[in-house]
């Protein structure tokens, strides 16, 4: 059976079967794509205080700290733990206190019988006191060295600055990288900087099984463009998927080289923008919406279809635009999801958020052009433009789920 | 800006505007964009989303189907954008991969504007070649025409906020 046929119908219950699509679905998995505030938070550092006490002053240390710098309230360091044991330590910093050891004049249970010697050390606790932009340093030594225990054992106490990172970690497994390398870090299922880990992963789960397959049709929509010389070899599938029902709304390859005033095929660069794969899928859910709303008489051609090319224009495209399987309430792209072959340029990307779609999937990044991805490196055009326009909730619109494909 | 250049300017923003009360009395968000080649208008667009049901059929691209159905691409190279809302940041990009001379617009755009509100597509590192913007033409006159649409009702969109309780509040030009 060929493409054509099983989009007759265009709804697919249950498994997906590719084999009846005409399409071998790629085997892989989803990798979520980082944003822009993710990055952010995991390369923000900030310098702070740490100072080693005897376990048994660490909370009367922290009031005294509390009131030698009261705005330390208004600055967020949940993530990092106040008070840590010593095996919890990075190495470098288990080191560092460790040349500095100080020798208390107490006993581990300050209400126990004094204990002999050194055979015995006390047990000490490592505070992370605050950030260094708070208090200056001669500033907390005097303050802390007014007060037990320091007063008490006439010890003056060894502060340390040391970088932590400035921002709350996104996923446990950043957490604990950077608790060996920094501090001690709390990480609170949570992600204040992207979307929430639970939320990536029931979305991520209810759509890598499929993935593979409309990657592949997107792919056979870009090849049959670009084999009629329309276009390069891109695509895109627009799908709707409820629960087990998968509707595959429309199909477009890129077309920007089929040319806008006469017959004759564009040739030269850019040829003609709007016609990219995501422009023509995204008119095309436009069309199939309109044509729903209307009886076929009222429906007038009009000139846009040929020069924004969002009417089908190879096989694969007919077959899925001829099918009425929207349902006939909804709003622009609302709950639907796009799989592209590519990553789509920063004026597709932002074409995605402006219909509202739900989740994106792209194969092959563009660092060149797209405004998907994001990255460490300051924006270029060889290290990427660094967007990230799926997710910037402060700035943009919409935001929704993205993902880029990685082959197995 | 010099006087005649600042008339010059005006004069084609006043028909931008033009389109922006067109859409505006078809219950479309209200702007309007024309483009200029050689100190000729070559093509008039309005926002036609609710009519479309196409969220990316934004007055620039509505003007630039126009366009290249009776002209190559190429010449948008020579071509200038006199839009009443500064770009979003779609448009900007579509602007500058197609090669536009410079733009020319009205208010910005905080929400998602592509030339300065929001991002810098017109000027960010790009294999496109950046383009010139100025904004603040007849700035007072595209926000009212906003304000004026946004106390409508937008039936098109899902669950319609109640706008009844809004108030309308005009700026006063030259503010």
């Amino acid at each position: 059976m060929t493409t054509s046929q099983i989009a007759q119908h265009g709804i697919f219950h249950g498994r997906v079967d590719a084999q009846k699509l005409g399409i071998t679905p790629k085997q892989g998995r989803l990798v979520a794509l980082r944003t822009r505030d993710e990055l952010r938070a995991a390369t923000e550092l900030l310098d702070a205080y740490v100072v080693a006490v005897p376990a048994v002053f660490a909370s009367a240390v922290l009031d005294v700290i509390r009131i030698a710098i009261p705005n330390i309230r208004d600055v967020n360091i949940q993530h990092l733990r106040r008070v840590v044991n010593f095996p919890f330590l990075p190495d470098h910093i288990q080191q560092t206190f460790a040349a500095s050891a100080q020798t208390w004049p107490f006993p581990n249970d300050l209400d126990g019988a004094p204990q002999a010697g050194n055979s015995n050390p006390i047990e000490t606790r490592y505070l992370l006191v605050s950030p260094a932009s708070l208090i200056a340093l001669p500033d907390l030594v005097a303050s802390l060295v007014r007060e037990p225990p320091f007063s008490i054992a006439n010890i003056v106490p060894h502060v340390f600055t040391i970088p932590v990172p400035a921002l709350a970690p996104t996923s446990a497994e950043e957490a604990q990288e950077w608790s060996e390398k920094y501090w001690s870090i709390s990480y609170k299922n949570t992600n204040p900087y992207g979307p929430h880990p639970s939320l990536l992963e029931r979305n991520q789960a209810g759509i890598e099984p499929y993935a593979g397959t409309w990657l592949a049709l997107a792919e056979v929509a870009g090849g049959q463009t670009s084999s009629r010389g329309i276009g390069e070899n891109v695509g895109c599938v627009i799908v709707q998927k409820e629960r087990k029902e998968h509707r595959v709304i429309a199909v477009a390859g890129d077309a920007r080289w089929r040319g806008t005033g006469d017959s004759k095929p564009c040739t030269e660069e850019p040829g003609n923008v709007m016609a990219h794969a995501v422009m023509r899928a995204i008119g095309m859910v436009a069309r199939k919406r309109v044509r729903l709303e209307h009886s076929p008489d009222e429906l007038t051609p009009d000139a846009a279809g040929y020069i924004a090319c969002d009417v089908p224009l190879s096989p694969v495209e007919h077959s899925f635009f001829s099918v009425d399987n929207l349902p006939s309430t909804g709003y622009l792209c609302v709950d639907l999801d796009i799989y592209l072959t590519h990553e789509p340029c920063v004026m597709c990307s932002m074409a995605i958020l402006h219909s509202r779609f739900r989740r994106c999937v792209f194969e092959h990044a563009v660092k060149a052009t797209g405004g998907l991805t994001t990255s460490r490196e300051s924006p270029s055009v060889e290290n990427g433009l660094g967007y990230g326009i799926s997710w910037r909730p402060a700035e943009l619109n919409w935001k929704f789920l993205a993902w880029q494909w990685e082959n197995e | 800006m010099e006087e005649e250049e600042r008339k010059y300017h005006e004069n084609f923003m006043r028909e931008a505007i033009k389109m922006a009360e067109l859409a505006l009395s078809s219950d479309e968000t209200p702007v309007g964009c024309v483009f200029v080649k050689d100190g000729a208008i070559i093509g008039r667009g309005m926002n036609e989303t609710n009519k479309t049901l196409n969220g990316t059929r934004h007055a620039e691209f509505v003007a630039l189907i126009q366009i290249l159905s009776k002209h190559p691409i190429s010449i948008l190279q020579s071509t200038d954008l006199y839009v009443t809302v500064e770009p979003c940041v779609m448009c900007a990009s579509a602007l500058r991969q197609y090669g536009i001379r410079a733009v020319y617009f009205g208010c910005w755009n905080d929400r998602f504007g592509g030339t300065g509100g929001v991002l810098n597509i017109h000027e960010d590192p790009s294999v496109d070649k950046p383009y010139p913007v100025h904004g603040g033409i007849f700035r007072e006159e595209a926000i009212n025409l906003l304000r004026r649409f946004y106390v409508q009702e937008n039936t098109k969109a899902p669950e319609p906020h109640n706008k009844k309780t809004r108030e309308l509040k005009l700026l006063e030009s030259g503010v």
